[in-house]
């Protein structure tokens, strides 16, 4: 499609890793999110204080800061628990598995908030018209008000998933080989770093497009059943 | 844990800290003396006026903090008249990166929020100015601007508290701010863990500390604000 | 006696904190019957009828629901809650309960709204809860609106669904939480016909109204409330022609 001297397919490998990256850490992070939102809303002390020292601790530490913890603190971690069951390898975790759990994390915390938000928007009679036909309180939660809450969530979430699109550039400070990456190295064989930054930007750019217009297309699906 | 790592290092990542605030509040003010013009041109009907800014911020907010720092880093050094310029010694300083990166990072962000307050102000406000005889000028020196002011605190607040955040990736390009002086660190110990969680925790006391600051300056500026509850 | 009622509740206490705003009340209903309960606002007649569901969990009583005694334990709040989830549950599902402001779900269109509870709850299958679905939108006349959402249509037309809603679960007890206070004078009218119908046609039901002259020709029996208490009770042509109680005298003057 694009040539770019040659590097053209590399870049374009790279965008596909980033696409993966973001996708997977977005699967993670919704359901983080949804269980964080539930447990903040929970009557129970140790769930809503959990989850609440969650999001606050995530949402005040550099996104890069998270990379680096999740990836050099779990190997670390997995090592010294390895130790006591007598292995003593080196063991690492790579890089893709590093971005998705500290993408998650982070995108969880922030669309946690969220979720709480539109569960909240949803009036009490929603669910009481659920109790009344006897709807026991999970199948009233699957069907009634997770349904609702994705309308409302869905411009909140939109926004956060730009973020964590731009964010997975990130990944390639620990070595993953995503369009950042690969435009790096595209840079040290050309020595020529704006033509190839250039072009990364103008691929986030593009990606940051589509997903604005998918935004759009699923709110206007959504809003069938909208307001009037 | 090695608790001793994190009391030998602590005054050199408070150092290191030092920095980040530097960076944080030298392009913070740049970002929004550039914000200004960007946001009120923003805020113009008249396509002539709109369409650059618009681009502007689109683009700032629709790639990686971490492309534009390379752009700025690596990318110009490409070209043999910035080489040659007044400005190279500058230009091939991270830190004066780092600073121009950040500045039209977040002078798009602030114009965009500048935007919607502007768009917030009620119209009877400004109807109300009209009908006194103000101009377009004075009406939004008088009027607009200080009640654009007002409404966006808050959000200004939030932007504060990312750009503190983004400013780790100053690390990426040998900086020593809070993150690269951790990064330092540990490539001399080998203990991630402990150097990286009291980067996090220092991390989180200045976003507490420019929290209630946005809190006392917000308290301030809608002192008119007077709260009946 | 408690078993061979539709309902009967004993002794109904409800207190918010230290404001007693039910302070025992005793209730039977049998088949057919048709019980207005009218008072004015703040009489505690609403917090009554969300009590009898649990929605409200009362804070001392009884309830009896076709002769089976729903289980209650006290909770943290020192309330009555049921102490057997799935008891409640299945006694929800025979009591009907239809809501001041509808409740219908918006994400669902007007039948999804209807079979939500026959597929769902009672686990019939998807063709027969959608033709009896059909059959009954058809007796309210909407059935050609059976695919819109509810911010479609009017309000009365979402109380003629939300009835429906409640009658595709065959329950032995409609409950009617002020049904038309939410309404549009015009379109009160369509909803009370619907009403008179289910009332014609034997169905046992509580209805919590302001709108008198319908009590007065629809039930069998009508109770007042007054600050938690019953004042009046008996047929409708005591209560509202010769009420023994000076305060029940006065509140039908005052909204004759």
């Amino acid at each position: 499609m694009f040539d770019l001297k040659g590097f053209g397919d590399q870049l374009l490998a790279g965008t596909m890793v980033t696409i993966e990256l973001a996708l997977a850490s977005l699967v993670v992070g919704l359901c983080l999110a949804i269980l964080a939102a539930t447990a903040r809303l929970s009557d129970n002390w140790f769930a809503r204080n959990i989850a609440l020292a969650y999001t606050s601790v995530i949402r005040g530490i550099p996104e890069l800061l998270t990379v680096l913890i999740i990836y050099f603190g779990s190997a670390t971690a997995i090592m010294a628990v390895a130790r006591l069951f007598g292995y003593d390898e080196y063991i690492e975790i790579s890089p893709f598995v590093a971005g998705v759990i500290a993408l998650g994390l982070t995108f969880g915390a922030y669309a946690s908030e969220v979720f709480r938000g539109a569960i909240i928007a949803i009036p009490k009679g929603q669910r009481e018209a659920g109790l009344t036909i006897g709807m026991s309180p999970l199948k009233i939660f699957w069907r009634i008000t997770l349904p609702q809450v994705w309308r409302l969530a869905l411009p909140g979430l939109g926004n956060l998933f730009l973020v964590l699109l731009k964010d997975t550039a990130l990944i390639s400070v620990v070595g993953l080989h995503d369009l950042m990456r690969k435009t790096t190295e595209a840079v040290s064989y050309s020595k020529e770093p704006f033509l190839f930054y250039s072009a990364a930007a103008f691929i986030y750019l593009a990606l940051t497009i589509l997903t604005m217009v998918f935004i759009h297309f699923m709110e206007k699906r959504n809003s069938r059943w909208g307001d009037k | 844990m090695d608790f001793n790592v994190i009391i030998q290092y602590f005054p050199r990542l408070l150092e290191g800290a030092m920095t980040t605030l530097e960076l944080v509040v030298v392009s913070g003010l740049i970002g929004s003396l550039l914000a200004l013009p960007l946001g009120l041109a923003r805020h113009s009907h008249r396509p002539w006026l709109y369409a650059l800014p618009y681009a502007y911020i689109f683009f700032f907010r629709g790639t990686p903090l971490l492309v534009q720092i390379f752009l700025v880093y690596y990318g110009l050094a490409q070209f043999e008249f910035v080489r040659e310029s007044a400005l190279w010694p500058y230009l091939r300083e991270p830190y004066w990166c780092a600073i121009i990166a950040f500045s039209l990072n977040t002078a798009a962000y602030t114009a965009e929020i500048l935007r919607g307050a502007l768009g917030n102000v009620p119209r009877g406000e400004i109807e109300a100015a009209k009908t006194i005889g103000m101009r377009r000028v004075m009406l939004y020196r008088r009027i607009m601007l200080p009640r654009a002011f007002g409404m966006i605190m808050p959000a200004y607040g939030n932007e504060v508290i990312l750009m503190l955040k983004s400013s780790a990736l100053a690390s990426t390009i040998t900086l020593l701010d809070l993150t690269g002086t951790a990064r330092t660190i540990i490539a001399r110990t080998y203990t991630p863990i402990e150097i990286f969680l009291a980067a996090g925790f220092i991390y989180l006391m200045l976003s507490l500390i420019i929290i209630q600051f946005f809190r006392f300056l917000e308290k301030r500026s809608n002192r008119h604000l007077v709260s009946t509850r | 006696m408690p078993e061979n009622s539709v309902i009967c509740l004993k002794n109904i206490h409800k207190s918010f904190g230290d404001l007693k705003v039910l302070k025992g009340i005793d209730l039977q209903a049998h088949e057919h019957d048709v019980i207005s309960i009218i008072g004015s606002s703040g009489s505690g007649k609403s917090t009554f009828l969300r009590c009898i569901n649990l929605l409200e969990t009362p804070t001392e009583g009884e309830i009896w629901i076709t002769g089976e005694k729903l289980k209650l334990a006290r909770n943290k709040k020192g309330d009555l809650d049921a102490s057997d989830p799935r008891q409640l549950a299945a006694m929800r599902a025979r009591v009907g309960f239809v809501f001041q402001n509808f409740n219908l779900w918006p994400h669902k269109t007007l039948l999804e709204n209807i079979i939500e509870g026959p597929t769902q709850v009672l686990g019939k299958s998807k063709d027969e809860a959608i033709a009896y679905a059909e059959q009954l939108l058809r007796r309210v006349g909407l059935e050609e609106r059976k695919d819109f959402y509810p911010s479609q249509i009017s309000g009365g037309q979402q109380q003629r669904v939300a009835i429906t809603r409640t009658l595709a679960m065959d329950p032995q007890l409609i409950l009617f939480d002020e049904p038309t206070s939410a309404l549009d004078p015009e379109l009160v009218g369509e909803v009370l016909g619907v009403m008179r119908d289910l009332a014609g046609e034997g169905r046992t039901m509580l209805i919590v109204t302001h709108e008198m002259q319908f009590a007065r020709e629809v039930s069998n029996k009508v109770m007042f409330l007054h600050q938690g208490q019953v004042e009046e009770f008996g047929h409708p042509d005591q209560v509202f022609g010769n009420p023994t109680s000076e305060r029940c005298r006065e509140f039908i003057s005052s909204v004759y």
